[in-house]
């Protein structure tokens, strides 16, 4: 019981904490201050900390590798993004990154505390190993080809500024070009084998466990489209040299396809993974 | 009288700039043309990047600001409604001031910088080889060179001393990040080339490659940053290896075109490619701008990032500016002793102190004669030196009402030692 309380105010304070590096990431884009960027970081490291302490009480309180709830889902979601950001923090220093992707964080936390806590995710049938890496590998993918989206769009804005000669605060405040087109291929290139596996695993189980028929659900349909058009876009970096805007424009793109196929199957198919 | 026309970066734009430039540039006898206008005594004509200035001695003011802003307007084949506004006009001590300040790079679009003083020495040297300038804009030039060398040497003014590549640098950093490894291509091998290759280099660009039309230049410049020097018929080429390209050539046409780039993209891979074009006229294709991964900047455009140094410096520039408001003083000073009476005053001085210190050398033998005898001494010697000052103090009397009174004045304060 004691483990239950702790886990959920550690939720708590990281859910607090990640709206208040939200905000301080947003209010950084306002005033103009690389500062205020840079303490909201290590807000959202904090947020990060307990989140991962959540996560730990969970893993000795229950078998959460196999059965997580659909906060633990959301949750998860969250931390991978955070950590995804923090690692890119490590490698690139580009603070205003944080205010495109904390929002996206606030939600994810925000929806996991809508979820009633011990609601179960996966169906009792579902509840194995292989579903469990094909969530987690998948989750964090995707959270790496979020995090490509942001670094586009930011291209796209800071491309913007430079083109038109608006030298004002904001293009200060924006990483360079270069910084965010290299982590566009960073993530990608993690991300993709990522999504890969996950995506393997779910097939491994799916032709165990179903055999047939799983292959025309709407929301794998989708999946394996958005993972196509990543696979393409890697393909294209990589063999045929797109850089910068070209790039920046497909993977936001690719990645507003892939929430709207999320948000259309979730409201208007019956699917097979009608648990996320 | 000193008058001053010129048109700037503030008051036209571009277009009008390069339109004046290019038509003042044609044919080789502009100095003789404008000493040609009446009312034009001595004349300098100024061309930068961002300015086009005319700076002459004259006898009646009015008349020929007006010929020269004429001249200037058909020049560049300016309308009228674009002739009204760009023209700034400036009259004895204010033209000082403004050419001071100009020289002191108090003016320029990046304040502190210091391309302009060269360029007001070229400016000046061509003149002088024309035989273009007289006493008056003789003085006023040497003047405004020490303005600006006591300006960047009591001031902190040109802490930056390279204003454009720095403009550049910024912006550099802005699309690449970090400079490491970049690899910089200069076109032409001018100074202004050269200070923006060591500001690169400096904070970390690779390698650069120098495209001038004369390969003799190029390889002159790339030796100095052991790079590469290329003649223009390879720049399509090295185009392809380059990472940011700074071009101020002196050519009338565009050097890079957007053709050009649209040619090489493949071969460069969509990498990023920042262009930085500082000539006037422009030498890259502004269309090239619209290009994907190309960012094209004109010295215009760098007015923004100028705007901002600008507001860095102003504590020197209040400083800078006291200086010149000394050196303008002085100038005026000195001016005012091109008057006759002063001069014939200085001189008639001059030579009492040189009799008075003759005879005091005498003293000692002339103490063992008659007091009488040295009364007939000292007369001689006043008589001697009046009939020698006599004709040039007539000479100064006489003329004194005519303009031309000042190279005769000129020529006595300096034949005389005059002014110390």
């Amino acid at each position: 019981m004691i483990l239950t309380d702790l886990e959920l105010l550690s939720f708590k304070i990281a859910l607090t904490l990640c709206a208040a590096s939200t905000v301080g990431y947003l209010f950084s884009l306002l005033v103009k201050q690389v500062k205020l960027a840079k303490f909201s970081t290590w807000i959202l490291a904090a947020a990060f900390g307990f989140l991962t302490v959540k996560f730990l009480f969970v893993i000795i309180n229950s078998s959460w590798f196999i059965n997580p709830d659909s906060r633990d889902f959301f949750s998860l979601c969250a931390w991978s993004v955070c950590a995804v950001y923090l690692v890119l923090q490590f490698k690139t220093k580009t603070r205003v990154l944080g205010a495109f992707i904390s929002p996206f964080i606030l939600l994810f936390m925000i929806a996991a505390a809508g979820e009633e806590a011990g609601r179960a995710l996966r169906p009792q049938n579902l509840q194995n190993w292989l579903t469990a890496v094909h969530l987690l590998w998948t989750i964090i993918g995707e959270a790496f080809f979020a995090i490509a989206s942001c670094a586009g769009i930011m291209f796209i804005i800071q491309n913007r500024l430079l083109k038109n000669k608006k030298l004002g605060g904001m293009i200060r405040l924006l990483p360079s070009l270069n910084d965010l087109d290299r982590i566009n291929h960073l993530c990608l290139l993690w991300g993709f084998p990522l999504v890969s596996v996950g995506i393997i695993a779910g097939v491994v189980f799916a032709q165990i466990s179903w055999k047939t028929g799983w292959l025309i659900d709407p929301k794998i349909i989708w999946t394996f489209a958005g993972w196509i058009i990543y696979g393409f876009l890697l393909h294209q970096r990589l063999a045929i040299g797109w850089k910068g805007y070209r790039m920046a424009v497909f993977s936001g793109a690719a990645f507003i396809i892939l929430l709207l196929s999320y948000g259309s199957v979730r409201l208007c198919f019956s699917t097979l993974h009608n648990f996320i | 009288m000193i008058v001053l026309i010129g048109l700037n970066h503030k008051t036209a734009s571009i277009a009008v700039r390069e339109k004046i430039f290019a038509g003042c540039q044609e044919g080789n006898d502009l100095l003789a043309r404008l000493r040609s206008i009446n009312g034009v005594r001595e004349v300098l004509y100024l061309s930068t990047c961002n300015r086009v200035e005319i700076i002459a001695g004259s006898d009646e003011h009015g008349k020929a600001i007006k010929e020269l802003r004429d001249f200037l307007a058909q020049s560049g084949g300016l309308t009228a409604a674009e002739a009204a506004d760009c023209f700034y006009e400036y009259y004895d001590e204010d033209a000082v001031r403004h050419i001071f300040r100009v020289a002191s790079s108090l003016d320029s679009m990046v304040m502190g910088e210091t391309q302009i003083l060269g360029q007001v020495k070229e400016a000046y040297r061509q003149a002088l080889e024309q035989y273009a300038t007289g006493v008056v804009l003789n003085r006023l030039m040497h003047c405004s060179f020490r303005a600006a060398k006591r300006v960047r040497t009591e001031t902190a003014i040109a802490v930056n001393p390279v204003s454009v590549s720095y403009a550049a640098v910024e912006l550099a950093k802005k699309i690449f990040g970090s400079l490491d490894g970049k690899k910089i291509l200069l076109i032409g091998a001018g100074e202004m080339a050269e200070l923006t290759g060591t500001q690169l280099i400096e904070k970390g660009a690779q390698s650069i490659i120098v495209a001038n039309r004369s390969l003799a230049q190029a390889e002159l410049l790339a030796e100095k940053f052991h790079g590469e020097a290329v003649s223009l018929d390879a720049l399509e080429a090295k185009l392809i290896e380059a990472d940011i390209v700074i071009s101020s050539t002196g050519a009338p046409d565009h050097i890079v075109t957007a053709d050009m780039l649209r040619r090489i993209h493949h071969q460069r891979k969509n990498r990023l490619l920042f262009l930085i074009d500082i000539a006037v006229p422009r030498d890259i294709e502004p269309s090239a701008s619209s290009q994907e991964n190309v960012y094209l900047y004109n010295i215009d455009d760098l007015q923004d990032i100028a705007d901002e140094n600008m507001n860095a410096r102003k504590k020197e520039a209040i400083k800078a500016e006291m200086i010149v408001d000394e050196e303008v003083a002085r100038f005026v000073n000195w001016q005012k002793e091109l008057e006759s009476v002063p001069t014939i005053v200085s001189l008639r001085n001059k030579a009492e102190e040189i009799v008075k210190a003759e005879m005091d050398k005498a003293e000692g033998w002339m103490g063992n004669l008659k007091k009488e005898d040295q009364e007939k001494i000292d007369n001689l010697v006043n008589s001697i030196v009046n009939k020698v000052l006599h004709a040039p103090v007539s000479v100064l009397k006489e003329e004194s009402s005519d303009i031309s009174s000042r190279d005769i004045v000129a020529a006595v304060r300096r034949l005389f030692r005059l002014d110390g």
